[in-house]
């Protein structure tokens, strides 16, 4: 059985609210429903599930994390025919290769070739690999998108999160000195399967609450005029009530705040926010909805 | 609600993931044990953590996410000694109700009578909605006895169908470039030659169905053997989602997935409420794609629509969808039982609207052209 995460000891987290606090030292704002999962991720060395609309800061949770603890972040991006050989190890082929054309001048036995061309030295380590093989202490290893890997993929990662080893036919088992911290996530393309969810805690990430937004763009662009700040949240929450295909993110509060910022703007107007229309809506059609809204009347 | 304060004993843990498994929630004895884990290590006066805490514990999807509040509330808030029989007694049948996996048992309860009374009727419609049946529906033209007849004859077929696309694509998948890793990979027992090359060649993948069935009122002498074609298709093919439309969208994958078809079509009378009513397709598909679009819909699901485009919603909301709709997926194709009478021709608003957008417009009047759809697979 693999062992708890290995936890530095002068970082200690002693309960949830210390987590936000740190979380909110490194700039992520969180509520307390995030802050207990994280914290729990951290005490019971369980992956984390995070699921919910792009631009809402889930692959952030990652990030923040491995700088709170100090820790490698080690990050396996998903797509569509991700495959062992990039998500967990290969073999240096064309460096074997030159080793068994070397090996060839040189007396020794045939058993201790095979052994030097399969050694830890032609070994090439993708993500899944290096999360197992980290020395010093437990990395954060974020496996992000999910739901874009096929589903073969999702049946060999579930094998990792429960028992930490990988196996490398030519090497043996390789167990984790520290279990790294998994955070998963998904944008709900497609149903993950049960057995994976079972294994792992779970977190439904939603648009955030007015106040929590203001807190997020004060934090982020600490220059903000308070005025224009909470014009531009009020108004992409307004947004997020149309019926459009892609409703805005934080990312998209951000950006249009960023640029109305840049642009010299002391107060939102229909003019700035036709201009920067590409910050909001991320379609022509959506575009053209935001405008048959009225945009004057959702600034008001 | 008044609130009593949680208790964190083991046992009342435990009968809290009982509760919660009985009222709709996945979790297992797996998550039993995390959750007793997670309650030793916060803080036991902290009652909103502690909630939150079983929350991301407990549940795996958004659904029970939204769920999981309401069963604690209620569970803790009934339970002053949370082991009480009284207690659970009192609670559970009460909050059953918003379960919809009982409320649809209690649906089947209610409606014995009607069920009964549907499956001595199906023998002769086989499944339609008894009601609607009675009010709006002619089957004249499908005598049952052929219907068997044809029934075995195309679920043969069918499988014919399905076994030549198995092999096309086996032949197919032939060889295309010399694949460099690889082959130096298989050299190494061989002492670096290359004596077996190897190959990459395209991979192919298997394209996702969509049904999306008309069932309304002018599809009347079709629909039923549609649904049999949604089914075959359904069991010859890995991965096909099916749904029924008139006025809105019901997903029926899960009633296709049985093993005999009658028991289906029982099924499906219980739960197409719209069968031989109006048509708006464009609503129905807005409701689709809402729901259930990013989940069902790739660059490689093949959607198939089987209509006659009689549509009484609003044009440009049908084209809004369609277009949405074409845009994410790898081919539309619209199946229109009409097609087959010579003198028809596509003037109906809907159709109209919808011809724009199609991939593929073929009939779907016979056996033979829902055959013909194999090209398009």
């Amino acid at each position: 059985m693999p062992t708890a995460p290995t936890f530095p000891e002068d970082k200690q987290i002693n309960d949830v609210d210390d987590l936000i606090r740190s979380f909110e030292r490194l700039g992520y704002v969180t509520d307390r429903a995030l802050a207990t999962a994280v914290y729990l991720v951290i005490k019971l060395g369980k992956p984390l599930l995070i699921e919910g609309h792009a631009g809402l800061g889930k692959t952030e949770v990652a990030k923040v994390l491995a700088a709170m603890l100090g820790t490698r972040l080690i990050r396996l991006q998903c797509y569509e025919g991700l495959d062992i050989n990039s998500a967990v190890y290969e073999w240096n082929y064309q460096k074997q290769l030159l080793a068994i054309k070397i090996e060839e001048k040189i007396e020794r036995a045939i058993e201790e070739k095979e052994k030097y061309i399969f050694s830890k030295e032609f070994l090439l380590e993708r993500p899944l690999l290096q999360s197992i093989l980290a020395e010093a202490a437990s990395p954060v290893l974020l496996i992000d998108e999910i739901d874009r890997a096929d589903e073969a993929f999702e049946a060999f990662l579930l094998e990792l999160l429960s028992d930490f080893q990988i196996t490398v036919p030519e090497m043996g088992t390789i167990q984790a000195k520290h279990v790294p911290y998994v955070i998963l996530t998904s944008n709900r393309t497609r149903e993950l399967s049960d057995a994976l969810k079972r294994r792992c805690l779970y977190h439904w990430i939603d648009y955030p609450s007015f106040e929590k937004e203001m807190k997020i763009v004060r934090a982020k662009l600490p220059g903000i005029e308070e005025e224009l700040g909470s014009q531009v949240v009020r108004f992409v929450q307004a947004v997020r009530q149309l019926d459009l295909a892609k409703p805005p993110g934080v990312t998209e509060t951000l950006d249009c705040a960023q640029s109305a910022m840049s642009l010299g703007k002391h107060r939102l107007d229909a003019q700035t926010v036709e201009e920067t229309l590409g910050c909001v809506t991320k379609s022509m059609e959506d575009g053209a909805k935001l405008k048959a809204a009225g945009i004057e009347k959702m600034l008001s | 609600m008044p609130q009593a304060e949680p208790d964190h004993s083991a046992a009342s843990i435990v009968e809290f993931c009982q509760f919660a498994r009985d009222n709709g929630l996945s979790n297992g004895v797996g998550q039993t044990l995390t959750a007793l884990e997670a309650a030793k290590c916060i803080a036991p006066a902290d009652k909103q953590v502690f909630a939150l805490a079983l929350r991301t514990v407990l549940s795996s999807s958004k659904e029970e996410w939204d769920l999981f509040s309401k069963i604690f509330e209620l569970f803790w808030s009934h339970s002053q000694n949370a082991l009480g029989p009284d207690s659970k007694e009192g609670t559970e049948p009460r909050f059953n109700t918003h379960r919809p996996r009982a409320s649809s048992r209690a649906l089947l309860g209610l409606s014995e009578g009607d069920a009964s009374q549907s499956e001595r009727e199906s023998k002769v419609v086989l499944g339609a909605s008894a009601q609607q049946r009675l009010q709006k529906m002619d089957l004249a033209n499908v005598p049952s006895d052929d219907l068997l007849a044809l029934e075995q004859i195309s679920m043969r077929l069918f499988r014919k169908m399905s076994l030549r696309l198995a092999r096309r694509r086996k032949i197919k998948n032939l060889a295309e470039r010399v694949d460099v890793r690889r082959t130096i990979r298989r050299s190494i027992p061989r002492g670096g030659d290359p004596i077996v090359l190897a190959f990459r060649g395209r991979k192919l993948r298997k394209h996702k169905l969509l049904i999306f069935l008309d069932v309304s009122g002018s599809m009347n002498s079709y629909s039923l053997f549609l649904v049999r074609f949604a089914y075959a298709l359904q069991k010859y093919f890995n991965s096909v989602n099916t749904f029924l439309f008139s006025t809105n969208a019901v997903e029926i994958t899960d009633l296709l997935r049985t093993r005999d078809l009658p028991d289906a079509l029982r099924g499906l009378s219980q739960r197409a409420a719209g069968w031989a009513g109006g048509t708006k397709i464009g609503d129905s598909l807005r409701d689709f794609n809402r729901q259930h679009g990013r989940r069902l819909l790739s660059r490689n699901t093949v959607f198939i629509i089987l209509s006659d485009g009689w549509d009484t919603g609003e044009p440009e909301l049908l084209a809004g969808e369609l277009r949405n709709t074409r845009r994410i997926v790898r081919e539309l194709i619209w199946l229109n039982p009409l097609l087959g009478l010579e003198e028809y021709a596509p003037v109906t608003r809907g159709m109209r609207t919808a011809l724009p957008y199609v991939d593929v417009f073929a009939a779907a009047h016979n056996l033979e052209s829902l055959l013909a759809l194999e090209r398009y697979l």
